[in-house]
């Protein structure tokens, strides 16, 4: 799948896409939850310096679940951490939230953060902490010290996982450690979640159950996803699906014509 | 509710590695202790003597540098000293090495020995209070024997002839001093048997003036009398001048002060790696986790507190071990030097030494901590 993805051309449904030498920002749009526009990124300095991401313009409407994918070193991940304020952005514009990220300074950054949940390929969740403690870590940047133990209750609770809060991430299974990183991610009620490759890791049917998971709750709390992935069983999660190529948006469509434009290629 | 302590979760969570930090706490600790008891050792032997000499104010050579190294000076100095007002009696004190020979083995061995007029109630030993002891020092060729002196020197029995300085000798009776660091063991006799031993040695010439003042007398207002009225070939000193004269010479212009003191850094440095080590290995295994919780919007401070709980965590727990093992190990010593090295903790040695183990831990977060801080957020996705 990922040989044929670059063919498809960067007009194949798309939505969203700007007009890709037009060098004029449009004004911030409160309806978005990410707004990008021309992007540029580059790796290292002086000789060394390599553009990563070629004029990026991307909306993502607030409560949509999108899924990026792309070959390896397509910059994926580049602009995922970009729009996640880890890394700083000196060119184009980045609205998360609407917040302006470029020009913004390490803790100013670090305040953005604190708005949206990551999920990361890895669980990354601290072994010598309960399920529990490790979403009350998250609760704790909140400040809510009365109320965190509830609050990381109900949320491993939604998640399935009400009978494991005492269990630490080596009683537990790889979904079930997904699923508590999920729930760390969304305890604070983000209005933005970037996830990478949350079921890399994970067998089919685990996989499956992360992302339904995380799309039900998703919807409930009317977030907006950003989901890097390769794996094509979950696109179905997905209201839009942006594909990502040499560091250029190459296609923006909803899961059926990625679906149809990738069979038709393929056959 | 509070913080999750999760410097104390990441401790705990891997018990092997805790018990290894501990243990290398513990012993940098329990070295650390065992260098500045035996330098406090060596300071309180410096002063034993002189604590069991029952006198205010002593005369010595200005050529001399402490007890075993003495210069003699004129007696004289002393009958002159008798007549400052406050002065209640004035003693001769001789002093040298002798080779004293043991008896079972024929090995010689250097002994230090005191020599006092046996009418003179220079030491507060209680077996020299008893008559009989002034009787003993008065018989010819006849010593009393420090217990504490090293088993190396022989039987102590009284009535033991032996060879000492290439005279025929015998013990008469024992008394217990220690020697310290400056003798392996000590004898006293008698002014007249110093005479024989170490002729043709005149007894005008002594090697410390004993003063007793009388009762109610200033020690410091007497001493500062003596100095006005002396002559510049004598040197006055109160008690605890003398000490802490004795003392000075010792720590600093020996090398055992330094060896001792040397111990004390390196122990600090071994201790400062070991916890630097843990603390490393520690954030390394974490990182993952550390770069998640600053991708959470956690700030390097938070990262920089939880490794330097571990640090203080660190130091608390192995100062306490260290500070038992040290304890027994004093013990140990003063049992196996039979007494001669009177290793001992105080209130101040224990604050010390725990203010230097946190110092120690601390130093090693700090440096430790840097790893942490550098955790990306940004390597996470990948």
């Amino acid at each position: 799948m990922e040989n044929n993805v670059g063919m498809i051309t960067p007009s194949g449904g798309a939505t969203t896409l700007a007009p890709a030498q037009d060098q004029s920002l449009q004004p911030p749009n409160p309806d978005l939850a990410v707004q990008i526009q021309h992007l540029d990124y580059f790796f290292g300095s002086g000789d060394l310096r390599k553009q990563a991401l070629f004029d990026i313009n991307l909306a993502l409407p607030r409560g949509q679940i999108v899924i990026m994918t792309g070959p390896s070193g397509s910059g994926k991940t580049t602009l995922v951490s970009l729009i996640g304020a880890l890394r700083t952005v000196r060119q184009g514009s980045l609205r998360v939230l609407g917040q302006e990220l470029v020009g913004l300074g390490e803790r100013d950054l670090v305040t953005v953060r604190r708005n949206i949940g990551f999920i990361f390929q890895g669980h990354n969740l601290f072994e010598s902490l309960t399920a529990r403690q490790n979403v009350e870590m998250s609760v704790e940047l909140t400040g809510q010290f009365n109320t965190k133990r509830a609050q990381a209750e109900a949320m491993l609770g939604k998640l399935g996982l009400a009978d494991r809060v005492g269990y630490k991430p080596n009683a537990l299974s790889g979904g079930q450690k997904q699923r508590v990183a999920i729930a760390r991610a969304l305890v604070n009620h983000p209005q933005l979640v970037l996830a990478d490759e949350p079921t890399a890791a994970l067998d089919k049917q685990s996989g499956r159950d992360v992302v339904t998971l995380l799309q039900t709750l998703a919807r409930e709390e009317g977030c907006t996803v950003l989901m890097v992935t390769h794996d094509n069983r979950i696109l179905d999660v997905a209201d839009r699906i942006i594909n990502l190529v040499d560091g250029r948006l190459a296609s923006d469509t909803s899961p059926d014509g990625y679906l149809q434009a990738n069979a038709a290629v393929t056959c | 509710m509070g913080r999750i302590p999760l410097a104390w979760f990441n401790l705990v969570n891997e018990r092997t590695r805790l018990l290894v930090a501990v243990a290398g706490v513990a012993f940098a600790v329990l070295l650390i202790f065992m260098n500045l008891g035996f330098l406090g050792a060596l300071t309180t032997t410096a002063s034993t003597i002189y604590s069991q000499i029952d006198a205010e104010v002593f005369l010595s050579s200005p050529q001399s540098l402490e007890i075993s190294s003495t210069r003699v000076f004129p007696r004289e100095r002393l009958y002159q000293a008798a007549g400052v007002e406050g002065v209640d009696r004035v003693m001769p004190f001789y002093s040298e090495y002798l080779l004293w020979r043991n008896p079972e083995t024929g090995n010689s061995r250097a002994m230090f020995v005191y020599g006092i007029n046996p009418r003179d109630p220079v030491f507060l030993m209680p077996e020299l209070q008893e008559p009989t002891a002034r009787e003993i020092l008065r018989r010819p060729n006849t010593v009393l024997i420090d217990s504490l002196s090293r088993p190396e020197f022989g039987p102590q029995t009284t009535g033991l002839e032996t060879e000492a300085g290439q005279r025929q000798v015998v013990i008469g009776g024992q008394y217990t001093l220690g020697g310290g660091f400056a003798a392996d063991g000590t004898l006293i006799m008698g002014d007249q048997n110093f005479r024989r031993f170490f002729a043709p040695r005149p007894l005008n010439q002594i090697n410390l003036g004993l003063i007793k003042l009388a009762p109610g007398a200033n020690p410091d207002r007497v001493a500062d009398t003596l100095r006005s009225q002396l002559p510049q070939d004598v040197q006055v000193f109160t008690k605890a001048e003398i000490i802490a004269n004795d003392e000075r010479f010792w720590l600093q212009t020996t090398s055992i002060g330094f060896i001792f003191g040397l111990g004390v850094v390196v122990s600090f440095v071994v201790g400062t790696v070991i916890v630097y080590q843990i603390l490393y290995t520690d954030i390394r295994d974490h990182l993952p986790e550390y770069a998640t919780l600053k991708a959470m919007g956690y700030r390097n401070y938070y990262l920089f507190q939880v490794v330097l709980q571990e640090a203080l965590l660190l130091a608390g727990l192995g100062y306490i071990p260290g500070l038992l093992t040290a304890l027994l190990l004093y013990d140990l010593t003063v049992n196996a030097t039979a007494g001669s090295l009177p290793v001992s903790m105080n209130w101040g040695r224990m604050i010390f030494v725990m203010i230097l183990t946190f110092a120690m831990c601390s130093l090693s977060g700090l440096i430790s901590v840097r790893r942490a801080t550098s955790a990306d957020p940004a390597d996470v996705f990948s």
